[in-house]
């Protein structure tokens, strides 16, 4: 599939590569053909959006980024390191990598504020009060600067989701990674989180986001991947995306979604 | 609407009297009791003959534990009653709530009327007021000025009682200066609560690691943990005693052996770190793996993980599980008679086997059983507190 798109992958591109993944392959132990050698160039500040229906291994993909999941061919390399077995690698990857999840997974029995300085105190070794400073600053950023000493479990799951966001950006990473971050929330709390991850992408964040939100998809995304069956088989401007796409997969998930 | 606010008559009839089938119940439970104590009380004060358990309650709390060394319990004694004081102090503060001055007056009263009815010389009587005055004394104190202490130190109380813990088995066992009194001496309720709470300490971390290796990704480490906690929970812990106090000396070089009492009482370690071991895993088991997967993606190393992120949860979901287990392990050790170590059911065999007190058995189990009770009580409510402390601010997150 590859030749079907050529002028949007890498080489014309003076950005930074920041996250370049080459013929990946992955089988689940029951056999299953998960990536079908997928290959995927993103930028440095750009934004990503993965779309394509379920199974069709987007959120696997995404999550071999930072090795949650491991793949069996191909090469992963984010921002310079080589994805491998060393674990040392690993966890250097997943300093400079995000993560947001669909079910948010704070850790319940933190306070918020807790949530958000656990990892640069423990990984990074910085000075606690400094990282408390920062964390609060975060927090008011997404717009729950008074909920700092609450509980995750007393929040709404827009509050959560924002929080979740808030505990990424304060390890300071160079990547975000987001896992369907709105599939969990009741409706009326969507745009809350999706107008967050605006502002970072207006920031210039270097985003991969896997998601069924078209509008999001539409007006941020630099581009739009689309998977299917284990693999992309488009990846298109939203605008091109949207209104011409080239794939009759494409063609048939769009009609699917709308 | 509070059901407390009722009236009591009107309380009653709701509680007791809902139904015919309610009342009957009732009824019948009440007559059942009241019946049941007053034969009990009827025994207690006309029948039974407290005498044996009066001239023997030193050789069933310390057993043969030398008299002019005695001291050194009683400075043990002392110093935790204060350190439980302390610590009952700063937990709660200035204020007094209702459950805590019904635990002081109960403490009043077992002081005070506990070693009279033992008819215990006035000497020593004084000396158990003096070690429940000082329990309170610790509690009013600390609870007065716990707060102005620095955080700092009030960080270090955590840590006093481990401390605490070894200076006590320094001082029963002696060494360094004060005369040895070795483990064969020592017996009774003393025996019972050092074994109890030596295996109690050691299994607790030994289970988590067994735990933690069962669910290991390695392959090697996760059959043998498996196999181990296979194996001991499929075997009784009496088979395991005798086993210990027989094989042990043969497997291990003379001088590595340890001695009889302690043998059992790692037996007992190992024996309840399978069970510990298993508690702990529905711990883990019940820890969504979203909860790995945030903490390494923030770049968490397994250890890191492991000790911020998903002990402190698994632990919270086994600790009642696993203080159920502390429970019978306490009970456990009455096994320990059994192989000839004189516990606190060991001395008590030994007591009702003297003839001067033939035929007083019941008496003496009647004893033993409360004591224990209250051992397994103050462990009951202890992990209660600890539930309720580790409870209090977090509702669980259900997305």
């Amino acid at each position: 599939m590859t030749e079907a798109m050529p002028s949007l992958d890498t080489a014309a591109d003076p950005r930074a590569v920041m996250i370049e993944a080459r013929g990946v392959e992955k089988w689940y132990p029951n056999g299953f053909h998960a990536l079908r050698g997928v290959n995927l160039t993103v930028h440095q500040g750009e934004v990503v959006v993965i779309m394509g229906p379920s199974g069709s291994g987007k959120s696997t993909f995404l999550r071999t980024f930072n090795a949650l999941e491991d793949f069996q061919k191909g090469s992963i390399v984010v921002d310079g390191i080589e994805l491998s077995d060393d674990v040392r690698r690993i966890d250097a990857i997943r300093r400079e990598v995000g993560m947001v999840f669909q079910q948010f997974n704070l850790f319940p029995h933190l306070s918020v504020l807790d949530n958000l300085t656990l990892a640069p105190t423990l990984v990074r070794h910085r000075n606690k009060a400094e990282v408390q400073k920062q964390a609060l600053e975060l927090l008011g950023r997404v717009g729950i600067h008074e909920q700092a000493h609450k509980f995750p479990g007393q929040l709404s799951g827009g509050q959560q989701q924002r929080v979740a966001i808030a505990r990424s950006l304060c390890m300071e990473p160079r990547i975000l990674l987001f896992d369907e971050p709105t599939s969990a929330l009741d409706p009326e709390m969507v745009q809350e989180v999706l107008m967050v991850m605006q502002e970072l992408a207006k920031e210039g964040m270097t985003m991969v986001v896997v998601t069924h939100e078209v509008r999001f998809a539409r007006q941020v995304a630099d581009r739009v991947v689309l998977m299917a069956d284990g693999d992309v088989v488009e990846i298109a401007p939203p605008e091109q995306f949207f209104s011409a796409p080239q794939h009759p997969r494409s063609r048939q998930f769009l009609s699917q979604i709308s | 609407m509070n059901h407390r606010l009722l009236p009591l008559a009107s309380r009653l009839r709701r509680e007791l009297f809902a139904t015919p089938l309610d009342g009957l119940i009732s009824v019948g439970l009440v007559v059942g009791l009241g019946a049941g104590l007053q034969a009990l009380l009827h025994w207690a004060l006309t029948q039974a003959d407290w005498a044996v358990v009066q001239a023997n309650s030193t050789l069933l709390v310390v057993g043969r534990y030398p008299l002019e060394q005695q001291w050194r319990l009683w400075l043990l004694t002392a110093l935790l009653c204060g350190a439980a004081g302390i610590t009952w102090g700063l937990l709660r503060g200035r204020g007094w709530p209702r459950s805590d001055r019904l635990a002081a007056a109960v403490l009043l009263v077992l002081g005070v009327v506990l070693p009279a009815s033992l008819g215990l010389t006035a000497p020593i009587q004084q000396r158990w007021w003096w070690i429940t005055g000082l329990l309170l004394l610790g509690r009013w104190a600390a609870g007065c000025w716990g707060a102005a202490l620095p955080l700092r130190w009030r960080r270090l109380l955590p840590l006093a009682w481990p401390v605490l813990y070894l200076l006590g088995l320094g001082l029963i066992g002696g060494g360094l200066g004060l005369m040895t009194v070795r483990p064969s001496q020592w017996g009774g309720l003393l025996l019972t609560l050092i074994e109890a709470s030596f295996a109690i300490l050691v299994c607790f971390p030994l289970g988590i690691a067994l735990a933690l290796g069962r669910r290991s990704a390695l392959p090697l480490l996760r059959w043998c943990s498996t196999l181990y906690i296979e194996f001991i929970r499929g075997a009784p812990l009496i088979t395991l005693l005798f086993l210990g106090q027989n094989i042990l000396g043969f497997l291990l070089p003379g001088g590595l052996a340890p001695d009889r009492v302690w043998r059992a009482a790692w037996i007992l370690t190992c024996f309840a770190a399978a069970y510990v071991a298993e508690a702990v895993r529905a711990g883990l088991a019940a820890l969504p793996r979203g909860q790995w997967e945030a903490a390494r993606s923030l770049g968490l190393n397994m250890a890191q993980t492991l000790l911020h992120v998903v002990l402190p949860q698994a632990l919270r979901v086994a600790l009642p599980a696993t203080v159920g287990q502390f429970i019978t392990l306490l009970q456990d050790t009455t096994l320990l008679s059994l192989i000839g170590l004189l516990d606190l059911l060991g001395v008590a065999r030994a007591v009702m086997a003297n003839p001067e007190f033939l035929g007083r058995n019941a008496e003496v189990y009647l004893v033993l059983a409360v004591l224990f009770w209250c051992c397994c009580a103050a462990l009951g409510l202890g992990s209660r507190a600890l539930e309720h402390r580790l409870n209090r601010h977090s509702l669980r997150s259900e997305p």
